[in-house]
């Protein structure tokens, strides 16, 4: 722990009650309960009020990030005997890699469940030109209202945030792996049944579905091969071991399985194809969730499964995967300028900031692992502002497509503008906002790549990540140029409201803060780096 | 030649015996009567239970023995993971047969053929062929073992035929197909058995379950394995050998098919795991061969589970499926490999217990033609919430996914010994049927979830009470399993 965190962290350490592992009751139990009660009350005659609904959620999800930040502060470290018969105990072992992803995973619950969900209406008409604009065409609602299955909506998405708490706290592979699996039901009914009706929303969500439950069996037999090698599901105990017991052969196989199965996941190119379809048709709080938490999973899964439990294998997979991250951020930064799609053009430009992740992964050095930690924080929230704002647009609009004339954000909208403006920006990975130190860090380590790395290639990596980063700028002015400039003003749409408002301005500064002082969370994650990269 | 009998530890074989015998004793006596007949029947399928529990507290190593002779081989013995096949197989023809009570109990209309029901033959049915599933396990010698199995065998046929004379001509027209497949099935598998069993003989020079003393021909031992494998893969309904499945599970009564998709496949793997521990370390051609079976049961199984319009064929098929699940340890040199697929087949006799008895409660009150399709579901959870839960419960616990944890953790299980063994292409292959299995379990969870029909009409009647009761008891053995997984029996 770096100097000025640790004072921090310890000052406030003796501000907060000890409640030791009762934090992990306060983090995950109104999770539970929340959803069990909200499954309950969706089911009578008459469902209970939008406004019971919503705030009964959010006052959960905030309960809950009350636990998870006395989790983060005070890490205690939960062991019950669970499963004796296979040696899995159920083990939740906080430590620096998991803290700031359990921290983004509360905020975004937090922001996922504020944002009102609008049952699906006709897109509005489309105005053909200035003069043939209807001046009275209805301006869309949003503030909350009441929708069908609004519960249930609100208790998938508790549940969603309880199965990723879980897989991040996990310190036994087997806990890690029930947590990432437990968010697969609630997303897909999410998809399914409040996603956008425009498009093909069941054929997404079985999409989403297959894809995830193939990457996650493959994560699984990843897991199972590790754990009859080693005689224990301890996460601790593996990384300690560090690929002593499996043999040249067994830890090539491990590493592509499982890197084959996370990928799906992160996802890495060519495994991509399924995210831009379902973020498209996700309802937003669904779109938010999956980039900023569902995706961190994966990159969560190849810091704590593979790079330290088989370093043999994953050192020798990290050029292709190097590769195919620079071919992704390639691959997507090419598809985002000519993208019409907005809420997919924001998707595909996560498939390129993950790409900058497992380029920093790739490289086995301690500086590109911490830069891919921070760009994975930062990634998270950023696309979370993102897709908060372009939700947002693409209800007030009735569609994303970038086809058709709209009033320019800045004059209908300036507050969704500000946001808009900071999030690309943010996103092209502008010096002074969060995701900029994630991309270089990633493209320095990646010039000079640990010992056993090819380092020709890495240095062709880098420098084409370099250019990928570049084509990034180029498709943040596309969309500013076509979303938020321009001078019409019709057909007009409302200004953020009161819960956008606050979720932006909260993701905005932390996007800013994260820009202008990186070490706050580097010093979180530097302990656990050094521990994995030691050896 | 003096035989220790120590009848106690028979009691989960004596008691459906010995209750069958009394139930066509008791119809001679009181022939007007049936309640006494099913309460009887029900009795002794409780005293096996009781006798069985007993057993799920031995510790490793130690065994129940019955019918031992002075040097020590017994003909009888049940350790802690054939205890626990036992009281699943009791348990679940308890299930059956109070599914199936007001069925059998009932008369026929106006005092025709049926005029007094049908309770004492096909009580007698039921317990003989569970007498039968419960000795398999058990058994000690090829004697034992091929007497019970066709024991556990011939009398499901019987109740497969033996359908109301109130249905319709052509569903018992069907009845009788399904059963005719099911005994052709049997016999042919019957036959394999018996030639796997001479191979075996001939190959040992006994046929005692003791440890082999002396081999003297080891390539007629992998013939004799193959042999009895593909006899008993006709019983789990593992492909090739799954074709009377389908036929006979759509043309049985509901009931009846629950109990061939649960209770008869513990006779099955009860075989299996008599054999594998039998062979001792077992050889590869034995080993590729189930490895095979398993693969192919599980690719074929959910693959033609996908396309099914009616949920009785889906479980099916689905049951085909398992059948590859439960064989997958049992291709692995693993010490636990016959407990790990003891531990999966409870998981499974339990869900699609439930499914089958949730299945019932929703022929009794579905006010459609057609109950049993998938499309008569839809919505299930809006209308029925208490009968969807349960429902969805099950199959997320045969999909293996949470929060079914305890679906997830037998996938854990039965997965381990592959990967002990890094047989990677059959473990590939089961990480591709996870998948499947998710999209046929859940494509039915999707019809559950979606919104209701408009107004279908009104209920035909409430759910009976023990359907009830059954819903509970089996929901909340799943809910424990998933909150205190038990894992490796």
């Amino acid at each position: 722990m770096s100097g000025a965190a640790g004072r921090v962290r310890e000052d406030l350490l003796a501000l907060v009650p000890d409640l030791g592992v009762w934090w992990y009751a306060l983090a995950l139990l109104p999770l539970l309960l929340a959803a069990a009660l909200l499954l309950g009350l969706g089911r009578r005659r008459v469902p209970p009020g939008h406004r019971v609904v919503h705030r009964g959620s959010m006052a959960t999800a905030g309960l809950s990030a009350l636990g998870v930040a006395g989790v983060a502060l005070d890490r205690p470290v939960l062991e019950l005997s669970w499963i004796p018969s296979l040696g899995v105990s159920f083990s939740l072992r906080p430590d620096g890699l998991s803290v700031p992803l359990l921290l983004l995973t509360a905020l975004v619950g937090v922001v996922a469940t504020a944002l009102h969900l609008h049952p699906a209406r006709e897109p509005r008409p489309e105005p053909v030109d200035l003069a043939d604009t209807d001046p009275t065409s209805p301006i869309p609602v949003v503030r909350g209202e009441d929708v069908p299955g609004l519960a249930t909506y609100h208790a998938c998405l508790q549940v969603v945030l309880l199965g990723a708490l879980v897989a991040f706290l996990a310190g036994d592979a087997l806990v890690f792996f029930i947590g990432f699996e437990l968010v697969l039901v609630p997303m897909w009914v999410l998809v399914a049944r409040y996603g956008d009706p425009g498009s093909d929303r069941e054929g997404a969500a079985l999409r989403f579905l297959l894809v995830t439950v193939v990457g996650s069996s493959l994560v699984l037999l990843g897991i199972l091969a590790v754990a009859s090698a080693t005689g224990t599901t301890d996460l601790a105990l593996w990384a300690a071991e560090g690929g002593a017991s499996l043999g040249r052969g067994s830890q090539l196989a491990v590493a592509a399985v499982l890197l084959v199965g996370l990928g799906l996941k992160i996802p890495v190119f060519p495994l991509h194809t399924w995210l831009p379809w379902v973020h498209a048709t996700a309802p937003t709080a669904g779109s938010v969730l999956l980039a900023a938490v569902l995706l961190k999973l994966g990159t969560y899964g190849v810091v704590r499964l593979v790079v330290p439990v088989v370093p043999e294998g994953f050192a020798a997979w990290s050029p292709l995967l190097a590769g195919l991250g620079v071919t992704g951020i390639f691959w997507a930064s090419l598809v985002c300028l000519v993208e019409r799609d907005l809420k997919r053009l924001i998707a595909w430009s996560s498939v390129a900031h993950l790409g900058f992740v497992v380029l920093g992964l790739a490289t086995g050095t301690q500086a590109g692992l911490q830069a891919a930690l921070f760009g994975n924080v930062a990634h998270g929230l950023v696309s979370a502002l993102l897709f908060v704002v372009v939700g947002g647009l693409k209800h007030r609009w009735g569609s994303a497509d970038l086809g058709r004339r709209r009033a320019a954000v800045r004059e209908v909208a300036p507050r969704l503008g500000l946001a808009l403006v900071l999030g690309m920006a943010a996103s092209s990975g502008l010096p002074g906002l969060a995701v900029f130190w994630g991309e270089i860090g990633s493209v320095l380590a990646a010039w000079g790549p640990a010992a056993d790395r090819p380092e020709g290639w890495f240095r062709a990596f880098a420098v084409l990540a370099a250019v990928g980063g570049a084509l990034a700028v180029a498709y943040t002015v596309r969309v500013l140029r076509e979303v938020w400039a321009g001078d019409r003003v019709e057909p007009r749409v409302p200004d953020a409201e009161l819960t956008e408002r606050t979720a932006l301005r909260m993701l905005g500064l932390l996007v800013l803060v994260l820009g202008l002082a990186p070490t706050l969370l580097l010093g979180v994650t530097a302990p656990f780096v050094e521990g994995v990269l030691a050896r | 030649m003096s035989l220790e009998l120590g009848l106690v530890s028979v009691l989960p074989v004596l008691a459906p015996v010995a209750a069958a015998v009394l139930v066509l004793l008791l119809d001679v006596v009181v022939p007007g009567r049936r309640e006494p007949h099913l309460v009887l029947g029900a009795g002794g399928l409780v005293a096996g239970l009781l006798g069985a529990l007993p057993g799920l507290r031995v510790g490793a190593g130690e065994v129940r023995s019955a019918l031992c002779l002075p040097g020590g081989w017994c003909a009888y013995r049940a350790d802690h993971l054939v205890s626990a096949l036992q009281v699943c197989a009791l348990g679940a023809a308890l299930v059956v047969l109070v599914l199936t009570w007001r069925d059998w109990a009932a008369p026929g209309r106006d005092g025709g053929p049926e005029g007094t029901g049908r309770a004492p033959v096909v009580t007698a049915l039921l317990l003989a062929a569970t007498a039968g599933v419960v000795a398999v396990p058990a058994s000690g010698d090829l004697g034992s073992l091929l007497v019970s199995l066709e024991l556990a065998t011939l009398p499901t046929v019987a109740l497969v035929a033996l359908v109301r004379t109130t249905w319709a001509a052509d569903r018992r027209a069907r009845a009788v197909d399904g059963a005719v497949s099911l005994l052709t099935t049997s016999l042919v598998s019957f036959g394999l058995l018996a030639l796997g069993a001479a191979l075996w003989v001939a190959a040992t020079g006994s046929t005692r379950f003791d440890g082999r003393t002396q081999v003297d021909h080891p390539q007629l031992v992998v013939l004799a394995a193959v042999l009895l494998v593909a006899g008993l893969a006709f019983k789990l309904s593992a492909v090739p050998f799954h074709a009377w499945t389908p036929i006979t599970y759509a043309a049985a009564p509901l009931p009846v098919t629950a109990y061939l998709a649960t209770v008869s496949k513990v006779a099955a793997l009860g075989g299996l795991v008599v054999l594998v521990r039998a062979l001792g370390a077992v050889d590869g051609a034995t080993l590729v061969a189930v490895a095979v079976l398993a693969a192919a049961s599980m690719t074929v199984g959910n693959l033609v589970a996908l396309v099914q319009h009616d949920t009785v064929r889906l479980l099916a098929w689905s049951t085909v499926a398992q059948a590859g699940w439960v064989l997958l340890p049992l291709a692995s040199v693993s010490a636990q490999a016959a407990s790990a697929a003891g531990s999966y087949l409870v998981v499974y006799v339990t869900a699609t217990t439930l499914a089958f008895v949730v299945l019932a409660a929703v022929v009794a009150v579905a006010p459609v033609a057609r109950p049993t399709s998938l499309e008569a579901q839809r919505g299930l959870l809006r209308t029925h919430p208490l009968l969807a839960l349960p429902l969805a419960l099950a199959l997320l616990t045969l999909a293996g996914l949470p929060p079914a944890v305890a679906g997830v953790v037998a996938k854990v299980v039965a997965l381990r010994p592959v990967l002990g063994d890094e047989t990677w292409w059959l473990a590939l292959v089961a990480a591709v049927n996870i998948a499947l299995g998710l999209a046929v379990y859940l494509r039915w969870v999707a019809v559950l979830l979606a919104p209701a029909p408009t107004e279908a009409g009104p209920p035909r009647s409430q759910v009976p009470t023990r359907l009830w009761a059954l819903t509970g008891v089996l929901t909340a053995v799943l809910v424990v399993g998933s909150v205190l997984p038990v894992g490796a029996l």
